[in-house]
């Protein structure tokens, strides 16, 4: 990346821009505010860790960014585009071609075998080869040896570069991550990141992670720290 | 436990999706079979209340040779709580103005007719009647056309023997009107009372004593056991299953009932088994807990047996309520059909194969599953341990086939059906897995198309195992429907086979031999040629291989053959509705032998080179049986029990000559100028006859249609619960497809190709299994021949897979409607 710092960029520059992002939940009397007008921008190929305690917003603010859910009040504008603005079937197609997730549970299918888990937004983007590509990124995190292996006869962390090699196989432009080392020891959790940066690096994707794990955080280039659903202390790391 | 706990713990355990779909299951699969067996049998009871109509009584005892039935019979009836009745019936000559007629009499007591009514009309041209006594005395009803022949009207008097009688009424249709050969003139219904003034009846007269009874089976069954001993030779004890034509009838309608209440008990197991492996998977992670926890495996068999149990329960209540407004319902339906209404009583004896059912549903199905949650390691809250393995599956396979068959057994209660339907089952079991395996490996190389129309391939792909699963399952739904289907219309064909539109309606008795052609002819001028002439030789059957016959064959068979004369004949063609069984037909130009009717040679247990002995008259002939063959006696053509070879030694007895032959009710002003050409002969009308067997066959089918409709839907309840039991699965496949950026459209269109193409592939191989079980089920019991039902085959795997492809439709709908992001958050 270039010496300008992420805030200073333009907005053609801005992967993910967030502007006034509220969100509440009706709970019949009451109204429950998780996030309450945040804004913030990341930059193209910037990695970003979202910090905060359990029940801050953090997963909320994940799911908002990727248009998992639609925001209550706010912008977001992921590549250009307003994805609070889209319908939830354009917001669909619009993750296709954009965005990758990691998850802390791995969310592996359990009746499909690695290699069929790593093809499936492949397969969903219409690839032509998506056997091919999936075997190679699957070779890439180093599970060759083990692409007919379904979920369940792998380890968590090689469950895991299984999520990984999913998440990068449609080449996204965002990739989430929540809690990727979440249910991984630390030896275990250390490769995973690794292996998640390195990735990350090689195809210039922005990644944005949520994440207690504090030196993960430390290896992202900026963190977002989340409290009583306001980004608090946006500040750089490197 | 006390009760509120126990339904704290049901409450609790019906949080559990299995567990409601397990309940589910079993409420489904008492209900429909409570409701099959309580409807079988109201409808048993309605049948045969219908049939027993046919007697005019629930039975009949007849006395040949002029003995009246002793005044203390019945007594002893009425003391039993048996309701009675009598008559009398003869021939004799009756007067009317100055012509005269031979008549077949029939004198009925008060009481006449116990079952069923009498149609009559008070004249030509009033109103048809259905009215339960017979004439009153001093009074006499004639049949129309006996009426006509001797130009009477209403009011005008007719001699019987000493007696004048005044003519009351036209008789149509008597309850009873069933024919024997003694019924050869026409009819004419007058009191009983009337009998002893006309001075016809003496000692040793040619008079038929008829006793009827009507009561409670059990009581009538006591009787028959009180009466026996005192029988003589010319008494004939005749049951509703003793009529050839209706019990056969009868027979068939009880067998369709047993065979959809098998039906339904298989549709049960397989609900009860799919979810109750889907509740065992789901309780693994939860019984390795509570074996970290301390729990040894008995205590987690029987915490687990405890919770079958109180299912059990559950599901037992719930059907039981659900069945009866439906058997209510139902017994409303029936009772708008059926000419006479039966009580819809409850009959709790009929819960109690929904009971047996449950039990062995919960234990033959559920349990296995669920026992081997005991052999979960205590290691899977660590590490998920690899599925189990199919050898551990095979006792439990074992066992639910040991189960299904003792259950379908136990209510069938006949082993050829049941082999034939579960030999069905397997078969098509093992003809799935193979197909449904090639049909994933030929799936793997079908990559092209469109993507929702990938996805739904790679989809069936990718869970080869449910997809083969619910390909079995689905297939096995379809192939018990369709096997229903065909049933029912092959039995109604055949019934419909044995009674054509043009069935002969008309016998025409005791032409002799010099009248043969004439009699021909005239038929013949008039546009109803006679298809077959057959002799008649009455004669009884006295010895077989030289011993008098009632030594020869054992005391416990009550062969009715033996107690009354049979009419011989003797042919030099093989009737086209007869088949030979055994032996030789005769050759051209033969003398010797006998060719005898199939049931009557099983009973006397007759083969071929035996001899028998024949009292004709005066004279005895001796033969020896050369064939053996079937009769079809619903045929309405005349039938005969003994055939001699048209060379042979009967053909120079004495006889007359039998026909049958169709005549339309608009032409039957023709018998009037037959019976003025040819006085002698005799005119038996069976139209009325053939009219209330087919008024029978209608109810039975109605009947059959309602049962078929609701074993359509357990098929469809079970549809439901095995795709209910993938459905944790497709949500979190829907919800990540989402995710990854999957459009609600492409899951829609490639969730509804899916589950068409398994609708297609279970349809395709269902109704393939149900044309080899129907077979296999008409070659036992109907002994019909093999024959494809396109109109069944064609139809039903595109029906299959439209239904499927909406049903995936309905079941994918709840993952729809939730939130991507929710849908995370539960899962996670």
């Amino acid at each position: 990346m270039p010496d300008q710092t992420p805030t200073d960029m333009p907005s053609s520059q801005s992967m993910l821009k967030v502007e006034a992002l509220s969100h509440r939940v009706d709970l019949g009397d009451d109204t429950l505010t998780i996030l309450q007008e945040v804004s913030f921008d990341i930059a193209r190929g910037e990695s970003v860790a979202i910090v905060g305690r359990s029940g801050s917003g953090k997963t909320t603010l994940l799911g908002l960014l990727a248009g998992l859910d639609s925001p209550s009040s706010g912008r977001v504008v992921l590549d250009g585009e307003e994805i609070s603005a889209l319908g939830e079937d354009e917001r669909a197609a619009l993750r296709a071609r954009r965005v990758g997730f990691v998850f802390q549970s791995f969310q592996l299918l359990p009746a499909l075998s690695a290699l069929e888990n790593v093809m499936l937004p492949l397969e969903l983007a219409g690839h032509e080869a998506p056997e091919a590509q999936a075997t190679e990124l699957l070779e890439r995190v180093g599970l060759g040896q083990r692409l007919r292996h379904t979920p369940r006869q792998l380890s968590g962390g090689e469950q895991q570069r299984v999520a990984i090699a999913r998440a990068f196989a449609s080449n996204p432009a965002v990739l989430f991550a929540d809690e990727p080392t979440g249910n991984l020891d630390n030896r275990t959790g250390k490769t995973i990141s690794d292996l998640l940066m390195a990735l990350n690096q090689e195809q210039g994707t922005t990644l944005v992670m949520v994440t207690h794990d504090e030196q993960l955080a430390q290896r992202c280039q900026r963190r977002l720290s989340i409290d009583a659903g306001r980004v608090t202390e946006p500040e750089e790391q490197h | 436990m006390a009760v509120t706990g126990q339904l704290a713990s049901v409450r609790r355990d019906l949080r559990e999706r299995d567990v409601r779909v397990v309940i589910t299951a079993l409420v489904v699969a008492v209900a429909t079979v409570a409701t099959i067996s309580l409807f079988a049998s109201l409808l048993q009871r309605a049948l045969v209340t219908s049939a027993s109509a046919f007697l005019a009584a629930d039975r009949q005892l007849e006395a040949e040779h002029g003995r009246p039935i002793p005044p203390d019979w019945y007594q002893e009836a009425n003391r039993r709580g048996i309701s009675t009745a009598s008559m009398v019936e003869f021939s004799t000559m009756v007067f009317g103005g100055d012509r005269f007629q031979l008549v077949a009499v029939k004198a009925v007591s008060d009481a006449y007719p116990l079952r069923g009514q009498i149609e009559m009309q008070v004249g030509e041209g009033a109103e048809r009647e259905l009215v339960s006594r017979g004439p009153r005395p001093g009074e006499v009803w004639l049949n129309p056309r006996l009426m006509r022949l001797l130009a009477l009207d209403m009011g005008d008097s007719l001699e019987v023997g000493n007696q004048a009688l005044t003519v009351s009424g036209l008789l149509l249709r008597e309850p009873d009107g069933g024919f024997s050969m003694a019924a050869l003139a026409p009819r004419i219904m007058m009191h009983a009372d009337d009998v002893p003034a006309t001075g016809v009846v003496r000692e040793g007269s040619r008079v038929e004593y008829v006793a009827l009874f009507a009561g409670e089976e059990p009581e009538l069954e006591a009787f028959h056991r009180w009466l026996e001993p005192q029988f003589h030779p010319s008494h004939e004890w005749k049951s509703v299953q003793d009529g050839e034509t209706l019990s056969r009838s009868l027979q068939r309608a009880e067998r369709f009932l047993l065979l959809g209440g098998s039906l339904a008990v298989l549709l049960a197991a397989v609900a009860v088994a799919v979810a109750s492996r889907e509740y065992a998977l789901g309780q693994r992670d939860t019984v390795a807990l509570l074996k970290t926890l301390g729990l040894r495996g008995g205590a987690i068999s029987r915490l687990y047996l405890r919770r079958l149990a109180l299912w059990g329960v559950a599901g037992c209540a719930g059907g039981l309520l659900l069945a009866l407004p439906i058997y209510y319902g139902l017994a409303q339906v029936l009772s708008e059909v059926l000419e006479r209404p039966v009580a819809a009583e409850l009959d709790w004896r009929a819960l109690l194969p929904a009971l047996v059912t449950a039990l062995v549903a919960l234990f033959g199905f559920a349990y296995p599953p669920v026992r081997r949650l005991r052999q979960v390691a205590a290691m899977r809250v660590l590490r998920s341990e690899p599925g189990e393995s199919g050898r551990r599956a095979w006792p439990d396979i074992l066992l639910a086939g040991l189960a299904v068959f003792g259950l379908v057994w136990f209510y069938a209660g006949e082993l050829a059906m049941v082999t034939a339907l579960l030999g069905g089952v397997a078969a098509l079991l093992a003809v799935l897995a193979l197909v449904a395996w090639l049909m994933v490996l030929g799936l793997r190389h079908l990559r092209g198309g469109g993507t929702a129309w990938r996805l739904a391939l790679v989809a069936l792909y990718r869970h080869r195992q449910s997809t083969l699963s619910q390909v079995s399952v689905f297939a096995m739904t379809i192939m018990l429907a369709c096997t229903l289907i065909l049933v029912r219309s092959s039995l109604l064909d055949d019934w419909q086979a044995q009674l054509p539109e043009n069935a002969p309606n008309h016998f025409l008795i005791n032409i002799a031999p010099e009248k043969v052609d004439a009699v021909a002819d005239f038929w013949e001028q008039r546009g109803h040629p006679l298809a077959q002439l057959y002799p008649m030789v009455r004669g009884r059957l006295t010895e077989l291989n030289g011993q008098p016959v009632k030594e020869a064959v054992s005391k416990d068979e009550r062969i009715n053959a033996l107690n009354r004369e049979l009419n011989l004949t003797w042919m030099s063609e093989l009737p086209a509705d007869n088949a030979l069984v055994q032996g030789q037909w005769f050759e051209a130009g033969a003398r010797d032998g006998v060719s005898v009717e199939y049931e009557l040679a099983e009973r006397l247990g007759l083969k071929i080179g035996d001899r028998l002995g024949f009292t004709i008259g005066s004279d005895t002939l001796s033969e020896t049986v050369t064939s053996i063959r079937t009769v079809q006696w619903e045929s309405m053509q005349p039938n005969f029990y003994m055939a001699f070879p048209p060379d042979g030694q009967l053909a120079a007895m004495p006889s007359t000559w039998i026909t049958s032959f169709y005549l339309p009710t608009s032409e039957k002003a023709l018998l009037n100028d037959f019976a003025r050409a040819f006085p002698t002969v005799s005119v038996l009308e069976v139209d009325h006859i053939i009219e209330r067997i087919r008024a029978i066959v209608q109810q039975v089918t109605q009947a059959v249609e309602a049962i078929l409709a609701l074993i359509l839907a357990a098929a469809l309840v079970v549809m439901a619960a095995v795709v209910s039991a993938t459905l944790r699965d497709r949500q979190r496949e829907g919800a990540l497809l989402r995710t990854l950026g999957g459009q609600q459209r492409l899951l829609v269109r490639s969730t509804m190709l899916e589950f068409a193409l398994l609708g297609l592939v279970a349809g395709i191989l269902g109704a393939l299994a149900a044309e080899a079980a129907v077979w296999a089920l008409q070659l036992r019991m109907f002994e019909g021949e093999f024959q494809w039902h396109w109109s069944v085959m064609l139809p039903v795997p595109l029906v299959s897979a439209a239904l499927l492809s909406l049903f995936g439709r309905w079941q994918l709908a709840p993952v729809l409607k939730v939130s991507p992001m929710l849908l995370l958050r539960r899962l996670e």
